[in-house]
């Protein structure tokens, strides 16, 4: 999202989302409060979120923007949102062109990085918290979160909102096909599978190349746990 | 008070069969694990044996005292208060909050309910340490809830839909939690959406299986983990931490309409309070 949506682009949605707000402000009950029951659900989540001091929306996030900017959804976030990730044949078809446009490869082709630099990437849930305990960047590499949905070397445990990767390398061969597969998945998952609870990872910005490669070959690499 | 009942309860039972007395959190959620098959009801063992010695209600217990004690500039006690089913009526008054208050034309949850009734009954400054402080066993807010709340226990919840403004929150409520947005494109149904689904060990509760979800809005409970009573809004703004959205405010009207959809969501169900979790 961050290298999808310009600062411009994020102040304009944020701008819009005030305007559809400050429309419904037209319907202030005699007390001069704000009549909640005139607005339709999606209005009044938006009002509640935007202008009623419900979040620090002006607390600095790591991208460089602000919770403000993050609140603010953009298109794939809505049309998944308002389908319940179960997009319509014609806006899933559009997810997938999207998705497969943000996709940027890296300079000399996907390579395998360093598996056992992946290993503790892929445990790690440590990046862009904010709020009451803030993750700093500076101190730690910010994590894949793997583990937190799929299983991957069994010697740790993984969670299974996602499907088990374990042996995923050994099943799949370390060939160019499978590495283009998995890093697609990797940056924006869309790609595949669209309005997918996974995050996109790349093209949001959440992991540098090197991490992704890294995270590859804690997939790929014959000497990894995850294909022992 | 409820440790006196603790063992009262099961001598009761053994002599005679009168069934549905005053259940204890741990039997009621030994009823829910016997109504259905979750794996997020029966994941630890080791908390549901420990759930009678529950620390928690030590917390109830210290919370019974700081309700019934004068208090504040006012000095005056919070038998004073409304939570909705009347002054100083506080049995089954957590099962059906978030609810509608003509003295403030707000939906109120527990929490801002508290709030409320330090500063204007009690006369509290709102930035009074007795008011901010919000989180931790030894806090007033905690005791207070976990008093008022395991009045409620076993009773099913029951929030109130009749006034306009409470059917508003709890839609509303309901669009935020299926709202994806932050960096990771999460929204509440990410974790929250599916039965049997865990994140790494832990198993997550499932909005649309009342019987689990019971259990997961049962709070103040005891967190293992944190060694501490923890509250709904603690558990709100964890979740919002934990999807990097952003950090939700305690009382705030996004919070009080999310917990307005998730209490709609366990209706029925019987209230587990106080709970221990991990």
């Amino acid at each position: 999202m961050f290298k999808m949506k310009t600062p411009l682009a994020a102040g304009i949605a944020a701008a819009a989302a005030i305007a559809i707000t400050a429309g419904c402000a037209s319907t202030d009950s005699a007390d001069g409060k704000v009549d909640y029951t005139k607005m339709s659900s999606a209005e009044l989540a938006e009002y509640l979120i935007f202008e009623t001091n419900s979040f620090r929306l002006d607390q600095p996030t790591q991208e460089g923007t602000t919770v403000r900017d993050r609140q603010v959804q953009d298109e794939l976030q809505k049309v998944c949102s308002e389908t319940r990730n179960r997009p319509s044949p014609e806006q899933a078809g559009k997810i997938i062109a999207d998705a497969r446009a943000s996709v940027q490869y890296p300079e000399g082709g996907i390579q395998l990085g360093d598996w056992k630099k992946g290993r503790e990437l892929a445990w790690s849930g440590f990046g862009f918290r904010v709020g009451h305990n803030v993750d700093d960047h500076s101190n730690r590499d910010v994590g894949g979160n793997c583990y937190n949905c799929h299983q991957m070397a069994t010697d740790r445990v993984g969670g299974n909102i996602g499907p088990s990767l374990t042996g995923y390398g050994k099943t799949r061969g370390n060939n160019e096909a499978t590495r283009k597969f998995v890093y697609e998945m990797i940056y924006n998952p869309h790609t595949y599978f669209p309005c997918t609870s996974m995050p996109r990872m790349g093209a949001n910005g959440l992991l540098e190349e090197q991490a992704i490669a890294d995270i590859m070959a804690y997939m790929l690499h014959p000497d990894s746990p995850v294909n022992q | 008070m409820i440790r006196k009942l603790l063992v009262a309860i099961p001598l009761a039972a053994a002599m005679a069969t009168t069934a549905h007395a005053e259940q204890t959190p741990t039997e009621v959620l030994k009823g829910l694990i016997d109504s259905v098959d979750s794996l997020y009801l029966t994941q630890s063992s080791q908390n549901l044996m420990m759930m009678d010695d529950n620390p928690a209600l030590w917390t109830v217990d210290e919370g019974e005292e700081l309700f019934h004690a004068p208090r504040g500039p006012n000095n005056v006690s919070m038998e004073a208060c409304d939570f909705g089913k009347g002054p100083g009526e506080l049995k089954g008054a957590v099962a059906e909050m978030p609810r509608y208050f003509a003295d403030t034309n707000r939906v109120m949850d527990l929490e801002s309910r508290i709030v409320h009734c330090m500063t204007s009954v009690q006369g509290f400054a709102a930035d009074d340490p007795a008011v901010r402080q919000r989180h931790g066993s030894g806090s007033d807010m905690m005791k207070l809830q976990s008093y008022i709340s395991a009045q409620s226990n076993g009773m099913a919840w029951n929030p109130p839909l009749k006034h306009p403004m409470e059917v508003a929150m709890r839609d509303a409520g309901e669009k935020l939690f299926y709202r994806r947005s932050g960096p990771l494109d999460f929204n509440c149904a990410t974790c929250h959406g599916e039965t049997g689904k865990r994140i790494r060990a832990s198993v997550l509760p499932n909005v649309s299986v009342p019987q689990e979800w019971s259990k997961a809005i049962s709070w103040p409970a005891f967190r293992v983990g944190h060694q501490n009573a923890r509250s709904t809004q603690h558990r709100v703004r964890g979740c919002y931490w934990q999807m990097r959205h952003g950090q939700s405010i305690a009382g705030s009207d996004a919070s009080i309409a999310l917990i307005s959809f998730w209490t709609d969501a366990a209706r029925g169900q019987p209230a587990i309070l106080p709970d221990m979790k991990r």
